[in-house]
């Protein structure tokens, strides 16, 4: 039953989602509506879960002696700011749940990934060498892009937004297509496998 | 923004540079906020935005329908009963089931069909050869299904000197998004913290 | 003796701090991609539904927002309804904020003019939910007013009340709307992106699968120059170009310390031979 059951459930929505795809007729129609709504509960759901072991585990952090003590405090303090505020004093405008959103979390995740503007600079000076003629390529195709693509490329020649939009519409556009073609065969066969029942790690570790 | 939004913004900013000198506690504290504020929302937009509309609302308002998606969703949550992990396999098998269900003519009709098409549509122009080429030339890189000699290793060599200036544009693009981040903020201390911006 | 790359991040900091401070006002040209996108909101006739979903985390807000605002800006201008929405939680709130900002500016009317939704999760359900019925996936809007008492609600059912979907995006998702919406429900679509996303949906416009590209703040810079209507994108151009010159500095200038130490150490095999 572990194991069995949720294969063959696996199986039989699989099927049928792919199968309505052809069908229009109105009962198929109504229960591939239902089951796309029952997607997104399980979906938000799992989220749940996630969001609940994030606080399990600050709530260990927190109860346990030692210097993350103060850390899983202040991000319980984060969490316990956000519901209070949300689910208290609402999430609309002028609400301050969207206040510490906009004034906080915004902008310290905004500043988190700024800091790769530095860091991707560093790598370009230490790691970003001509070894050989692929890399030269690498180097020459990144180059064209910074300064063909902002305004300083268009003063240094008048041909450069041409070379740029040639390099990005026909070599660049040629490898990312094989490589989309690739992967969308993969998923498509591993979408079949999952529905024949022949793969199973979504199950977790002792299913075989 | 308030003046008292701008210097907690300033501050959390300022936190998080500050990792650039060296990892230190004010970065880390910073760091444990955001996570903290990131999970709340999370709930909170979950809970008002999507369970309560679609689920809470309806079984109150008698939609019996609703019952079967509350029962998933349910054996999805105690997921968090050690004992009890084997029940959320029923709802995951239904959304990885549906969910490879409505890839398979999605994928096969978006990623593989349409763009095949794309590629020799154009093959009567020097760029479609071109194209062409590339194309094929990088799919044979990805076939490990043969050692890669003979014919295979030219064309496959072929493929890389194509992936290597799809990377190069990518990475040039990575940078302008890194720096686009980095102007936004910047734009904040200088101009709406320390007031030194005209306009 | 190793070099302390804190002297690059200064670098940058300085790049992008100085033009800032000192604007130098660098001409911005218009690409053939963002006129694309221009004309084909321009060509949208008044009360036709555009649906702006914003699927994308709040860290690319410095570029999705003067993204988004052009275009919210320029389909306001047009007399086009919109539809706001959210695939990712944290897109919901930028999502709201950036669509009552620029709705209250060109003086438009909740509700009639425009509405926002809110979030749905699991982004391949919901693109194809609302294929079938919007009010399915979303009964009820951002504020929790139900949809079908909303005017524009009552008006727009599914994608065949909807001429275009603008995908504001930092990741994946305009790929799922082409999968589902697009292939499927043959809705038109363009996509709004941050720059790091350009190249991966350049194959998907090629292909006329998407209806245009709208490519990071310089995508945002040159909207704006034609809507003649400079913001934020506008003004950072300054500071971008320096930022990229400095990096292609570094990159020259590693290239030729690594090809001078090359040599050296060549030349002192040689001689030690």
């Amino acid at each position: 039953m572990r194991t069995r059951l949720p294969v063959i459930i696996c199986g039989v929505f699989g099927v049928f989602m792919a199968a309505q795809y052809f069908i229009t007729a109105e009962p198929v129609t109504a229960m591939y509506r239902a089951v796309l709504d029952w997607m997104q509960i399980i979906f938000v759901c799992a989220l749940l879960v996630g969001i609940l072991n994030v606080i399990l585990r600050q709530l260990k952090s927190a109860a346990r002696p030692g210097p993350d003590r103060v850390y899983a405090g202040i991000a319980l303090f984060g969490i316990a700011l956000m519901v209070v505020l949300g689910f208290g004093w609402g999430i609309g405008r002028g609400s301050a749940f969207l206040w510490v959103f906009n004034n906080v979390q915004a902008p310290m995740q905004t500043t988190v990934f700024s800091l790769l503007a530095f860091y991707v600079a560093s790598a370009a000076y230490r790691g970003f060498r001509a070894r050989h003629f692929e890399s030269a390529l690498l180097i020459a195709a990144a180059l064209i892009i910074l300064l063909g693509r902002v305004p300083i490329g268009e003063m240094i020649s008048s041909h450069v937004p041409a070379v740029v939009s040639w390099v990005l519409n026909v070599p660049a556009v040629a490898a990312k297509r094989a490589i989309l073609i690739g992967i969308g065969l993969g998923m498509t066969a591993t979408a079949i496998k999952v529905i024949a029942g022949l793969e199973r790690a979504y199950l977790g570790s002792r299913t075989r | 923004m308030s003046e008292i939004g701008v210097w907690i913004t300033a501050l959390t900013t300022l936190a998080i540079y500050s990792f650039l000198y060296r990892d230190n506690p004010f970065y880390k504290a910073a760091e444990y906020l955001l996570i903290g504020l990131t999970v709340g929302y999370s709930l909170v937009i979950s809970v008002k935005t999507v369970l309560w509309p679609g689920l809470v609302l309806p079984l109150v308002g008698g939609d019996l329908a609703k019952i079967i998606p509350l029962v998933l969703g349910g054996l999805m949550i105690i997921r968090l009963v050690p004992k009890l992990t084997v029940w959320s396999r029923i709802p995951l098998a239904v959304i990885v089931g549906a969910g490879a269900g409505v890839s398979i003519p999605a994928m096969l009709k978006a990623r593989i069909l349409q763009q095949m098409g794309a590629t020799v549509g154009h093959v009567a122009s020097l760029n479609g050869i071109i194209m062409l080429v590339g194309v094929i030339a990088t799919v044979m890189y990805f076939y490990f299904s043969r050692e890669q000699k003979g014919i295979l290793q030219p064309v496959a060599k072929i493929g890389t000197w194509y992936m290597m200036i799809f990377f190069g544009a990518t990475f040039g693009y990575t940078v302008m998004s890194r720096v686009s981040l980095l102007i936004g903020r910047m734009e904040f201390l200088l101009g709406d913290w320390l007031h030194l911006l005209g306009g | 003796m190793r070099f302390d790359r804190r002297y690059i991040f200064l670098a940058i900091a300085v790049a992008v701090a100085v033009p800032m401070l000192f604007p130098i006002g660098l001409p911005v040209a218009v690409t053939d991609e963002t006129r694309q996108v221009y004309d084909r909101i321009e060509n949208l006739a008044p009360g036709d539904v555009v649906m702006f979903s914003f699927d994308h985390e709040a860290s690319s807000l410095p570029e999705v927002r003067p993204l988004a605002e052009a275009v919210l800006t320029h389909c306001f201008r047009r007399g086009v309804k919109v539809i706001g929405l959210a695939l990712f939680a944290e897109g919901a709130a930028v999502g709201y904020d950036i669509l009552k900002d620029v709705g209250e500016r060109e003086d438009k009317t909740y509700g009639e003019d425009y509405l926002y939704l809110g979030y749905r999760p699991q982004y391949s359900a919901a693109i194809l939910g609302m294929g079938e019925s919007i009010a399915e996936v979303f009964p009820a809007d951002y504020d929790q007013t139900p949809y079908e008492e909303l005017p524009l609600g009552q008006r727009v059912k599914s994608y065949a009340d909807i001429e275009l979907v603008v995908s504001v995006a930092d990741g994946s998702l305009p790929t799922y709307w082409v999968e589902y919406a697009q292939a499927r429900y043959g809705q038109r679509i363009v996509a709004a992106l941050t720059a790091v996303m350009v190249t991966a949906y350049n194959p998907y416009l090629e292909a006329g699968q998407l209806d245009g590209i709208l490519g990071g703040l310089k995508g945002a810079a040159e909207y704006e120059k034609l809507l003649g209507q400079p913001a934020a994108g506008t003004r950072g151009m300054d500071a971008q170009s320096l930022a990229h010159l400095t990096i292609a500095i570094l990159i020259i200038l590693g290239n030729i310390i690594a090809f001078a130490r090359w040599r050296r150490g060549k030349s002192g095999k040689e001689g030690d031979a």
